[in-house]
């Protein structure tokens, strides 16, 4: 029975650091670039990294990354000045672009096809109109210089918050501990499939065991309830735009009129608010607009994203 | 509780510490925490249909005895049909009841009644019922030919109806094999221990990575068939081919290796069953636990081979038509079964039924002749095409699956639905199948490679492509288990 277990257990220790040797060999993890916050208390990527980042198994989609000196991803540094002209997009993973090459992204293929401008690409993921608000507030010298300033923006997402507040939980993968856990490539693989989802649940359950059982009906919204949202979330957006301004000559919202409340876009059309829709181009378009595997926009969704952008840009 | 979820690795781990530590100085002891761990592994699906493998062990369990207790042949008879009764009226109820409605209501309206379908019942099959029922009657049936004696131990006796490695998907045991290792010490062994995780690997390389992968692919194809061209079709029952041999035998090799952890061998169910030469060899190699279960209790009672040519016909045509019936309460089940006896047929006319009984493709060399790969592939071909009844919804998407390839044949690409490279799928079924002919000999040795090296890297390999091929998102439930 010793040698059993003993045996056992040498295998199971052996196997492990083959597979964790293996996968790094053949790149089935993702990088985790660092997180950290700024002097102006922005939340972003530490400056100068390089990985790549994977989503899916077996490679599914793979693509590199450059976390630039402001510490966004982008092939290009930021440095803007009067005499240039400039676009920034400010939004959320879907502007940082991990899923795809950092030389492909949406602000490189404007550039490509609008001569004589440069993109920056303020994308982080997680981002919501609190932190979009922050940063240009933060760095209003910086985006003072820049021309236009196109912000994503997703009505029931970016609107929860009527001020900026540090996300804690997003710094606290920061901790030596969840470093340590990240450094080990095969954790990171096996979770990013999901293989490791089952071993979470049980502990979850195990965790709530003793502790009052709640049960969590998740309650069909009512009308009520959807108005109440409506009414709390435009309330935010004033909030954000009466604490950080807003320049109403410079920036432009990209967003989808198909998820958008009709009242909230009718309050942005009353108060002079403009903004780029997204929906028909992108519904119009015959071939998928995003990845297969999640809702990000794949390379045709990119390029579409950019021609709606060059298009509201040319009329400018 | 699956084989392939992390519960079930939990619980057998506690079992097993309990079995040999705690217990491992009384059998009784071991047999009552078998039969409570095979309860709690039942129960974890569904508790209420516990009783109903209590009900049909006790049934049994007096029955046997009855049986064994009378003299009188009519008298042993009428407790067997007692038995035969009770659990196929268990099986009949919960499982086809309302096909037999439905064929009713269904046969009246052919005829311009119009019936409405108010009988049908909503009923939940319980997991394992044809395997379970099938186990019991065997041990009524073998008291009954005089094979063996009844247990008084009712509860080693419900630990070989219940015992969890396979209780849900067999293998079907006979109580021959299977009750007397229950009644007996059992001491621990190395290396059946240490053969035991190698098959349970095995079984999980082949239900992780062979079924589970090809599944979205074939669900895809047989959902959407009529938007597919022939080649498609023909590539979406080819993998299905795979998918329900890695899916079925996989569960078998960790049903097998799981038991032999607590000292308990199964039998084999699967003998490399798509390296067969003629259909025969290849229902001597598939599902084996239930062709014999069928050969002893159905084909031999009705007289086997040993009477007339026609006799024989009738009784192999029979045997076919419930094994197709028995997979599940449809006609394409039942079609599956005519076809498999229209091929066994001209086999067993000519006489060469059992040429095969004693060899394995390639016997004494490396590769296979010519002439063995052309049989392989012919009967490969014609199991492929019977599993299109076995895998359709209804006979007549059957039928319009097989009229798509007939009639509009195309050849096309075909894309994942989850945007995954389908050269990956081609290049891992290869592997599979030379890996599974170079280990042809031996089912239950999977890995046997003399270097320590190599079977390192082996294990290694398999357990880094079930990391690659895992999908989250997928329904990992087996599919025998709506049998």
């Amino acid at each position: 029975m010793k040698k059993f277990f003993f045996k056992s257990g040498l295998y199971v220790i052996l196997i492990l650091l083959t597979l964790e040797i293996l996968v790094r060999v053949t790149h089935l993890s993702k990088d985790n670039p660092t997180r950290f916050v700024d002097e102006f208390n922005v939340e972003k990527w530490e400056p100068n990294q390089k990985g790549h980042s994977v989503t899916g198994n077996r490679l599914q989609n793979f693509s590199e990354f450059n976390i630039n000196n402001s510490g966004y991803n982008s092939y290009r540094e930021f440095v803007p000045s009067i005499d240039k002209v400039e676009l920034a997009l400010v939004g959320d993973s879907f502007i940082q672009g991990f899923h795809q090459n950092y030389y492909n992204s949406i602000g490189k293929k404007i550039e490509d096809r609008l001569e004589g401008i440069e993109v920056y690409e303020y994308g982080y993921a997680g981002y919501d109109l609190a932190d979009q608000l922050h940063l240009i507030h933060a760095y209003k010298e910086t985006f003072d210089k820049i021309d236009h300033v196109v912000i994503g923006l997703k009505f029931d997402d970016d609107l929860i918050r009527k001020e900026y507040k540090l996300v804690q939980d997003r710094m606290h993968l920061e901790s030596p501990f969840y470093k340590k856990i990240r450094s080990i490539k095969l954790l990171v693989y096996t979770q990013n499939i999901g293989v490791l989802d089952p071993l979470w649940k049980l502990a979850g359950k195990l965790s709530s065991i003793g502790k009052k059982n709640k049960v969590l009906l998740k309650r069909t919204e009512t009308k009520n309830d959807i108005k109440e949202k409506y009414i709390t979330y435009i309330e935010n957006f004033k909030s954000l735009i009466k604490k950080y301004g807003f320049d109403k000559n410079r920036f432009t919202f990209l967003l989808d009129t198909n998820v958008t409340p009709q009242i909230f876009l009718n309050y942005l059309k009353d108060n002079n608010f403009k903004y780029i829709d997204t929906y028909v181009a992108l519904n119009s378009s015959k071939k998928p607009t995003t990845l297969i595997y999640d809702m990000h926009w794949n390379n045709h969704g990119r390029d579409i994203i950019a021609d709606i952008i060059i298009n509201y840009y040319k009329l400018l | 509780m699956v084989f392939n979820s992390l519960e079930f690795f939990i619980f057998l781990f506690i079992v097993f510490i309990l079995y040999w530590f705690l217990f491992k100085k009384s059998v009784k002891k071991q047999n009552i925490l078998l039969l409570i761990a095979s309860y709690v592994f039942y129960g974890w699906w569904d508790w209420r249909f516990l009783s109903l493998i209590i009900l049909s062990t006790t049934v049994d369990y007096f029955v046997g005895i009855m049986i064994d207790s009378n003299n009188k042949s009519s008298k042993r008879k009428l407790w067997l049909w007692c038995s035969v009764a009770f659990n196929v009226g268990l099986l009949g109820f919960f499982k086809y009841y309302n096909f037999f409605v439905d064929s009713w209501i269904d046969m009246f309206s052919l005829f311009g009644y119009n019936m409405g379908s108010t009988w049908t019942l909503k009923v939940i099959l319980p997991v394992g019922i044809s395997f379970y029922t099938f186990q019991t009657m065997s041990y009524s049936f073998d008291i009954y030919y005089k094979k063996l004696k009844p247990t008084k131990d009712y509860l080693s006796f419900a630990a070989f109806v219940s015992f969890f490695p396979q209780l849900v998907a067999g293998p079907i045991e006979r109580a021959t094999n299977l009750l007397s290792q229950i009644i007996t010490k059992r001491t621990f062994s190395y290396n059946q221990s240490v053969s035991g995780l190698k098959l349970i690997l095995w079984g999980l390389f082949k239900k992780v990575v062979i079924a589970d992968a090809l599944a979205p692919i074939v669900n895809d194809i047989f959902a959407n068939y009529s938007d597919y061209s022939a080649s498609t079709l023909i590539m979406g029952v080819t993998l299905f081919s795979f998918q329900i041999y890695g899916d079925f035998s996989g569960y078998s090799d960790i049903a097998i290796g799981t038991a032999k952890l607590f000292g308990i061998e199964l039998m084999s169910n699967f003998k490399f069953p798509y390296f067969s030469r003629n259909i025969a060899e290849f229902w001597r190699r598939w599902h084996i636990s239930l062709s014999t279960w069928f050969r002893y209790y159905i084909y031999i009672p009705l007289g086997g081979s040993h009477h007339s040519k026609w006799i024989s016909l009738k009784n192999i045509t029979i045997v076919f038509l419930v094994s197709g019936f028995w997979h599940g309460a449809n006609w394409t089940y039942i079609f599956w079964g005519a076809l498999h006896a229209l091929a066994f047929i001209p086999v067993f006319l000519i006489g060469k039924n059992k040429i095969y009984k004693d060899s394995i493709v390639g016997e004494n060399r490396l590769f296979p002749s010519i002439v063995e790969v052309f049989k392989i592939i012919k009967v490969f071909s014609l199991v492929t095409f019977s599993w299109i009844f076995f895998r359709s919804e209804s006979i007549m998407d059957a039928f319009n699956f097989i009229y798509k390839i007939i009639t509009d044949f195309s050849f096309e690409t075909y894309l994942h639905p989850k945007g995954y490279r389908m050269i990956d799928y081609y290049v891992l079924l290869i592997v599979f199948v030379l890996y599974e002919y170079i280990i042809r000999k031996d089912e239950r040795t999977p890995f046997k490679f003399k270097s320590k090296f190599t079977r390192f890297v082996i294990y290694t390999l398999i357990i880094f492509t079930m990391l690659l091929f895992y999908d989250s998102s997928i329904d990992r439930s087996f599919i025998y288990f709506q049998f």
